[in-house]
């Protein structure tokens, strides 16, 4: 399996996707979640089929994390499906999932074999996996907070409900992601935590999250500045994740530059 | 404002406050020295810190300020000061010397330093609240918050007593000697002696795995044997041992290999904070959660 098929995989998961997304619309569930799971078989099937091609997971590259992103925003979407019935999540999770894929075909970064030795360990792939995760599922925590912030009619307790939902969600797994990072650093370079620019990012990224969480606690009625908050946060999510590369105080000084 | 109840504006004021008192304390003292609270400062730091919050959290019903401290309203102003000096620390260069002063060396800045204290004490009052009106369901509470202070307040009063040390070890020679981070020459009372180097490339010629086979010799007698490499460190005798280098010249011939040897007296605790910010993660998303609704 190589790059160049990913655009036929590619096709077929979106297709689907689209198709789930379109029967959520329709209201008939069942096609919702056979189409949708489907979907992800497809895309989950290259994913698998790269990670046997290049012998270590795909999760080196920019390119490849974007490729595990394009797959958990689905994820996301289905699981926010089912707990609160959104006909609108899937059409949104296919189409921002369509937006890294057309990413990936047009500018697919570097995928070479080499997985430099201190890239190869177990923590390897639940460290970036749980982190692409938790950014899909605050990454649609933001689109609530934008929902929110811009539309004209009231905003309803099922909106807030649902916000807070992917954020608790989505601030356990990238508790999960920094704290793995945390684990195996120790074994790498015998520290868990070096401020690296990174790491101070993902500390910012993790205290702005908190912020969310105790002024929800404060004052519930103001969720109008708790959205605002959230976009902060994914502000600095998206700095944490790639923004560093261009950040001029994070030249040279990052071991997590790949 | 500072009528009963508190809430955040307070909280944003006191903390502004602490900003003020840490610029002071900069100006007076020179940026905080992080080998000093080494075995047994941080010993008497720790049970300074711990009577500090006891006693607070004993006189909560006569002073208010501390019965405050324990709910969310104190949480957020404190957050979103340690939040917005963590992304002034990400947006400077950090250098040891030079850069932006001050800034560029956040960690020894005294008002980050305050603000973080702050925050450990916040959060260690109100875990302890919640732990003195034990519940079942306080559990995912206690977790978070008194796993974020244990794994903290370990990583940093312990850093001073965490010893890194760079040992180069020649083929078929037990090499007793190291050096530490200022140059210095330290006897870590272990001995290794190199008796393979072995080196993978891949087809770009860039490394693969590399790896010592070493015997690790100590001053009570033992010696052990094993392979060290990137990854799969080693450990003798409170020490771990990584692998760090070799002589990129020869590559696979390499006649040497660099080992770091890393002690952490407190590692422990930092572990034992950590596994409790874990499991408090899961308990986030299934018991802590709000419930769904649906319509």
């Amino acid at each position: 399996m190589s790059w160049d098929s990913f655009i036929w995989f590619a096709l077929g998961a979106v297709f689907l996707w689209a198709a789930g997304a379109f029967f959520a619309w329709k209201e008939r569930k069942a096609l919702v979640y056979a189409c949708t799971l489907a979907g992800l078989a497809v895309f989950f099937a290259f994913i698998l089929g790269m990670w046997i091609s290049l012998e270590r997971p795909p999760l080196r590259t920019m390119g490849e994390t974007r490729l595990w992103y394009s797959f958990f925003l689905p994820v996301a979407g289905i699981i926010v499906y089912s707990r609160w019935r959104y006909k609108w999540i899937l059409s949104f999770s296919t189409l921002l999932s369509l937006v890294f894929i057309c990413v990936n075909l047009f500018k697919p970064g570097i995928h070479s074999k080499s997985l430099m030795p201190a890239l190869q360990s177990p923590w390897f792939a639940p460290h970036v996996i749980v982190y692409m995760f938790s950014y899909a599922l605050l990454g649609a925590a933001t689109v609530m907070a934008v929902y929110m912030l811009i539309k004209k009619h009231k905003t309803t307790e099922k909106e807030i409900n649902l916000t807070d939902n992917l954020v608790y969600v989505g601030l356990a797994f990238l508790t999960f992601g920094m704290l793995f990072g945390a684990l195996w650093a120790k074994e790498a370079w015998g520290t868990y935590w070096t401020w690296d620019p990174k790491e101070t990012w993902a500390a910012a990224t993790w205290l702005c999250y908190l912020v969310y969480l105790h002024l929800r606690k404060a004052k519930p009625v103001e969720w109008r500045n708790a959205c605002i908050i959230l976009l902060v946060s994914f502000v600095c999510l998206q700095i944490c994740w790639w923004g560093i590369n261009y950040l001029p105080s994070a030249q040279g000084l990052s071991v997590h530059t790949y | 404002m500072w009528t009963k109840p508190w809430n955040m504006k307070e909280g944003f004021l006191i903390g502004g406050g602490l900003l003020l008192v840490g610029l002071l304390l900069q100006v007076a003292l020179g940026p905080i020295d992080w080998s000093l609270p080494a075995w047994p400062v941080n010993l008497i730091l720790l049970i300074l810190l711990l009577a500090v919050i006891g006693a607070m959290y004993a006189l909560r019903r006569k002073v208010y300020a501390f019965e405050w401290m324990m709910h969310s309203g104190a949480a957020v102003p404190c957050l979103v000061y340690a939040a917005a000096l963590t992304i002034l620390m990400g947006l400077l260069p950090q250098v040891r010397m030079g850069g932006v002063p001050w800034l560029s060396q956040m960690l020894s800045f005294w008002p980050f330093v305050l603000i973080w204290i702050w925050m450990m004490v916040i959060s260690a009052l109100a875990a302890l609240n919640h732990l003195l009106r034990w519940k079942v369901r306080e559990i995912p509470f206690i977790l978070n918050h008194l796993g974020v202070v244990v794994a903290i307040v370990a990583a940093t009063l312990g850093s001073a007593d965490m010893q890194t040390l760079q040992l180069t070890a020649f083929t078929g020679e037990a090499e007793w000697r190291a050096v530490d981070e200022t140059g210095r020459m330290v006897e870590p009372g272990i001995a290794i002696e190199l008796r393979q180097f072995t080196m993978e490339e891949y087809p770009d010629h860039s490394p693969k795995r590399f790896a010592s086979d070493v015997t690790v010799y100590t001053k009570d007698g033992k010696n052990v044997s094993g392979t060290v490499e990137v990854n799969k460190p080693l450990k003798v005798n409170g020490w771990k041992i990584y692998q760090y280098g070799y002589d990129v010249m020869r590559g696979s011939e390499s006649a040497y290999s660099v080992f770091q040897l890393v002690r952490d007296p407190w590692i422990l605790w930092v572990y034992i904070g950590i596994f409790m910010m874990l499991a408090g993660a899961v308990c986030l998303m299934f018991f802590m959660a709000p419930k769904p609704v649906k319509s």
